[in-house]
């Protein structure tokens, strides 16, 4: 394991600063009418987006979920360009077709947010199946959650990547709920990791709060990958800060606000600046700073997604087909 | 003194951090573990109806097993975080019972110590690097704590006190290690496991056995060190040093780790550690080190009675007691 | 016994399929087969035969039978730079994967504003016949030819089989190669260089003037012999073989029905919100002027295919069927 020069460890604070406002912001626009359609925000999950796709390259793939801006923006994604795609703009990531649930960058190796829970992780597998077929040494990382581990597609995915020795990692983002239902009332057990064993590849256990941890446990999945001994199963043990769909949801009583303010006590942006300003990494101040630029960043983004146009409706059919 | 008791505390997250890719360890489901629950459950039914009071985890591991069994048992009152301290809680729910079956790694028993320092411990594996606790089968386990509950065999006959390193950091609360402490180069906690040995800096072990893993085996191969002699192992490490040793950091993983300085020291004779560094308890990073601050080393045996199962048993025998 | 033409040799329906496999392997380096016993097996119809040894384990991939992880692997690996022949043994298995199909395959290009290309091939095999029963034997072409993405196409001889195979390889968009079971035996004549037969281009099979047979796969060898029949009583119907399905060549369509005046579409899919539904509303949208009787349509009832050889022939359409439907559409 490499130690992280003080550099990445600013770039980790950075992608999770970058996604906590960008998230934020985004839910108050929903909020407030902006954004229509569905919008599944990232907050509180940041550092699993950010600890991974800290190791990974424009070349490497990742396939996302219905909370997909997060993995978009720790990979690279432009505010402008995202905030258009969720305003439905024509400047947008898919030219306003996609929106938040499929917003997408092949040229960022992000093959899209996904409508269909678990629908990403054989996609996944057929990505990383392409770069060992042309021998590169590229990997592709799958996000799912919890309750995507129910769907036959993981099932299916796990068994091919491990017979093939694929270089996948399957990065579960255990929120404990599978949309409202909590994981006690959706699987009988309390760790995914235990079913990597099934299909004969490891499980880990990560604090998916804990930046640095799953820093460390995703370069170890991916030395791994990129070494040609297979698939690794991460199940990152995260929370939602925000509900299921927007910033308050749709007021339904499954989580107690105590649940959610233990979950906030291990808010992993507060507690990596912590240990950064320990170690005299990025003070608090320069942490301030940061926010504060990528909020100015932020309100530019939805500053050039509402003086962007709408889509022509002449384009409805473009790109159906090639 | 309380009325005779088991206690069972099973901790689910044993057995699945990154040494699963970073070294060849298994992956110790709690399937398996509910299984081993299952079967201690029986051994001690079949030798004592004493009440077995129980962590309830948040994997369920014993209620699953008592449902399957249909036994009774008492939960003890604690609402589970998932974290180490749920063991250290229900130590101190549990202390004065006659004796605890613990399943887990070297880091449940320590968070376990953390509440009872000198309770009576039926230690069986689920971890990773498993110094402490041994690999023995459930079943007669549970029935060697169903034999001491019933009262008709003298702990001190059966048992032995273990070591433990006590840490007393500055500014922080005091913590204990029953293996190992070591001070490494990392900046965090992370991942929690010990992977580098180049960055490794200094050691103390209270034992040392060529034949365990991890810092046990680091030691071993040197000079080894069992727990039943009242010393500890001071290990200072270089990485460009002429004197090697060649051991299993982790399971399925051997380093050649660069050694300066080896000494054994007698009991409550301290060893001063200075950050900046993390500190690792029992082969887990746990507490962060800032530049300059100390952590003091003093070792005292002090610890858990570990039960010698096959001794209970033989002792029962021995007794006319049938099974 | 493949014998010599002039323009190619009389080979078998599923030769030919082996032989547009073989041919798109040996093109497109970027091109593998991935499927269910594709590979030492030589795919259980013997469509991949050969291939294995002569391009390897890396380009002729046996799967596990997971058909939603095959699709979503084809979907994947089509995504990032590959051009993946996928096979899904039987249509029926549609089901096991028709997420990676209608949500993923199909929308992928269009959801991402343009900015993915998947050239992805899933060669898939329909029909009745072989009592095989409800599980085995479906037609559900219908099924992907109602997503927009997908292209379609149902070859109906050994020649169309690998021209079609072929000119779907070579397409930068998914494309569904629906090959017909009781057709893999099926002689006739195929080049053996590599060829294509264009996507969305209908072959006009038979000519006549005094009513338009529309149908596709298996069906056209009934068509024609229905047509046979019908000409014996002086009645000549043009018998039009789609091949795609999707896009569909609506004008080859809508120029024969103005010459013939009289349609009938048959196709072997339970007739019920089958495709006739769909060329019988084309062809009044576009040629109401035209027709001197309704569109009539020939297809299975609304039923399961049936095991029992008595049951599943009566469920069949044939060529008999399509004479009564001719008949009667010209007041005979």
């Amino acid at each position: 394991m490499s130690q992280p020069s003080d550099d990445v460890l600013r770039d980790i604070h950075r992608r999770m600063v970058r996604i906590r406002v960008f998230e934020t912001e985004a839910g108050r626009m929903a909020e407030a009418g902006k954004i229509p359609g569905a919008l599944h925000l990232y907050v509180g999950e940041e550092a699993v987006a950010a600890g991974v796709m800290v190791h990974l390259s424009d070349d490497d793939w990742i396939t996302s979920t219905h909370r997909g801006h997060g993995h978009l923006i720790a990979k690279g994604g432009a505010f402008d360009r995202m905030f258009a795609e969720l305003f439905g703009r024509a400047t947008g990531y898919c030219r306003g077709k996609g929106g938040s649930m499929h917003i997408s960058n092949m040229d960022l190796g992000m093959l899209g947010a996904n409508g269909i829970v678990g629908a990403g992780p054989p996609i996944a597998v057929g990505a990383a199946f392409s770069t060992k077929f042309r021998k590169t040494d590229r990997v592709a990382v799958s996000f799912f959650g919890d309750g995507a581990s129910n769907e036959g597609s993981f099932h299916e995915a796990a068994n091919m990547a491990a017979l093939y020795k694929l270089p996948v990692i399957f990065v579960c983002e255990n929120n404990g709920y599978g949309e409202y239902t909590p994981q006690a009332n959706h699987q009988a057990i309390v760790d995914v990791a235990d079913r990597a064993a099934g299909y004969g590849m490891p499980g880990v256990v990560v604090d998916g709060m804990d930046a640095m941890a799953v820093y460390e446990s995703a370069e170890a999945a991916i030395d791994r990958a990129r070494s040609g001994e297979g698939p690794t199963l991460l199940e990152c043990k995260t929370y939602r800060f925000f509900d299921h769909v927007g910033v308050r949801g749709m007021g339904l009583s499954y989580r107690t606000d105590e649940e959610l303010e233990e979950w906030q006590k291990r808010d992993p942006i507060h507690l990596f600046e912590a240990r950064l300003a320990e170690l005299g990494v990025l003070s608090r101040d320069e942490a301030a700073g940061i926010h504060e630029g990528i909020l100015e960043e932020v309100k530019a983004g939805i500053e050039f997604a509402e003086s962007s146009p709408l889509p022509d409706p002449n384009t409805l059919l473009d790109d159906v087909y090639a | 003194m309380q009325a005779p008791a088991v206690g069972l505390v099973a901790n689910p997250a044993s057995g699945k951090d990154i040494r699963r890719v970073t070294a060849r360890a298994s992956v110790f489901d709690n399937q398996e573990k509910t299984a081993m629950v299952r079967r201690c459950l029986i051994g001690v039914r079949a030798m004592s109806d004493v009440p077995i009071r129980y962590l309830p985890d948040a994997s369920r591991l014993v209620e699953a097993a008592l449902d399957e069994l249909g036994f009774d048992a008492e939960p003890l009152d604690i609402v589970p975080t998932r974290g180490a301290v749920d063991t250290t809680r229900a130590a101190c729910a549990l202390r004065g019972a006659t004796v605890v079956i613990t399943l887990g790694g070297d880091g449940t028993n320590r968070a376990f110590a953390k509440g009872w320092l000198d309770a009576p411990l039926i230690p069986l594996s689920t971890g990773t690097n498993n110094a402490f606790p041994m690999m023995r089968e459930a079943t007669t386990a549970g029935a060697a704590a169903g034999v001491l509950a019933s009262g008709d065999v003298p702990i001190e006959a059966v048992a032995g006190r273990s070591k433990v390193i006590h840490v007393e950091i500055q500014d922080q609360p005091r913590d204990i290690a029953l293996i190992d402490a070591v001070l490494t180069k990392e900046r965090f906690v992370g991942a929690r496991s010990l992977e580098d040995p180049a960055r490794f800096v200094a050691a103390m072990l209270t034992r040392a056995d060529p034949a365990g893993v991890g810092m046990t085996s680091v030691g071993g191969f040197v000079h080894p060190l069992s727990a039943r002699e009242d010393a500890v192992l001071k290990l200072e490490f270089e990485p460009g040093s002429s004197r090697v040793v060649h051991a299993a950091l982790a399971p399925g993983r051997f380093e050649r780790i660069g050694l300066a300085q080896i000494a054994a020291i007698p009991l409550g004779e301290s060893m001063c550690l200075t950050g900046p560094g993390v500190l690792a308890l029992d082969g887990e990073r746990e507490r962060v080190l800032r530049k300059g601050q100390h952590a003091l080393l003093t070792a005292h045996r002090d610890g858990p009675w570990v039960i010698d199962v096959s001794k209970v048993l033989r002792h029962a025998s021995g007794c006319g007691r049938r099974a | 016994m493949a014998s010599q033409t002039s323009n190619g040799r009389e080979i078998t329906y599923i030769a030919a399929i082996a032989e547009g496999a073989q041919a798109i392997l040996a093109e497109q380096d970027n091109a593998f087969i991935a499927g269910e016993d594709v590979a030492g097996a030589g795919g259980v119809f013997g469509s991949y035969r050969g291939l294995l040894d002569e391009f390897g384990p890396d380009r002729v991939v046996d799967t596990p039978i997971s058909e939603e992880g095959i699709v979503g692997l084809g979907v994947g690996a089509a995504a990032t730079g590959l051009r993946p022949i996928i096979d899904i043994m039987f249509m029926d298995f549609m089901g096991e994967c028709m997420d990676e199909i209608a949500n993923q395959m199909a929308k992928m290009r269009y959801m991402f504003g343009g900015s993915a290309k998947l050239p992805i091939t899933v060669v898939t095999m329909s029909g009745a016949g072989l009592n095989m029963a409800a599980q085995h034997s479906q037609s559900l072409e219908v099924w992907i030819c109602h997503l927009p993405g997908l292209k379609v196409v149902a070859p109906s001889t050994p020649h169309d089989a690998k021209g079609l195979l072929i000119a779907a390889s070579r397409d930068d968009n998914p494309v569904f190669v629906v090959m017909n079971k009781l057709s893999l035996r099926n002689r006739g004549t195929v080049p053996e260089e590599p060829y294509e037969v264009p996507i969305g281009k209908a072959n006009i099979v038979r000519p006549g003037d005094d009513l338009t047979i529309i149908t596709y796969s298996r069906m056209v060898s009934e068509a024609l012999t229905a047509a046979a029949a019908l000409a014996e009583e002086g009645l000549e119907a043009e018998v039009i073989d789609l091949r795609s399905l999707q896009p569909m060549d609506t004008d080859t369509v809508i120029e024969s029905v103005a010459k013939t005046h009289r349609a009938v579409v048959v196709h072997e899919a339970v007739r019920f919100a089958g495709l006739g539904g769909e060329i019988a509303a084309q062809i009044q949208e576009l040629a109401f002027d035209d027709l001197d009787a309704p569109v009539a349509r020939v297809g299975a009832p609304f039923s399961p295919v049936p095991f029992s050889a008595v049951l599943e022939q009566t469920y069949l359409p044939n060529a008999d069927k399509i004479v009564a439907q001719a008949r009667s559409l010209l007041g005979g």
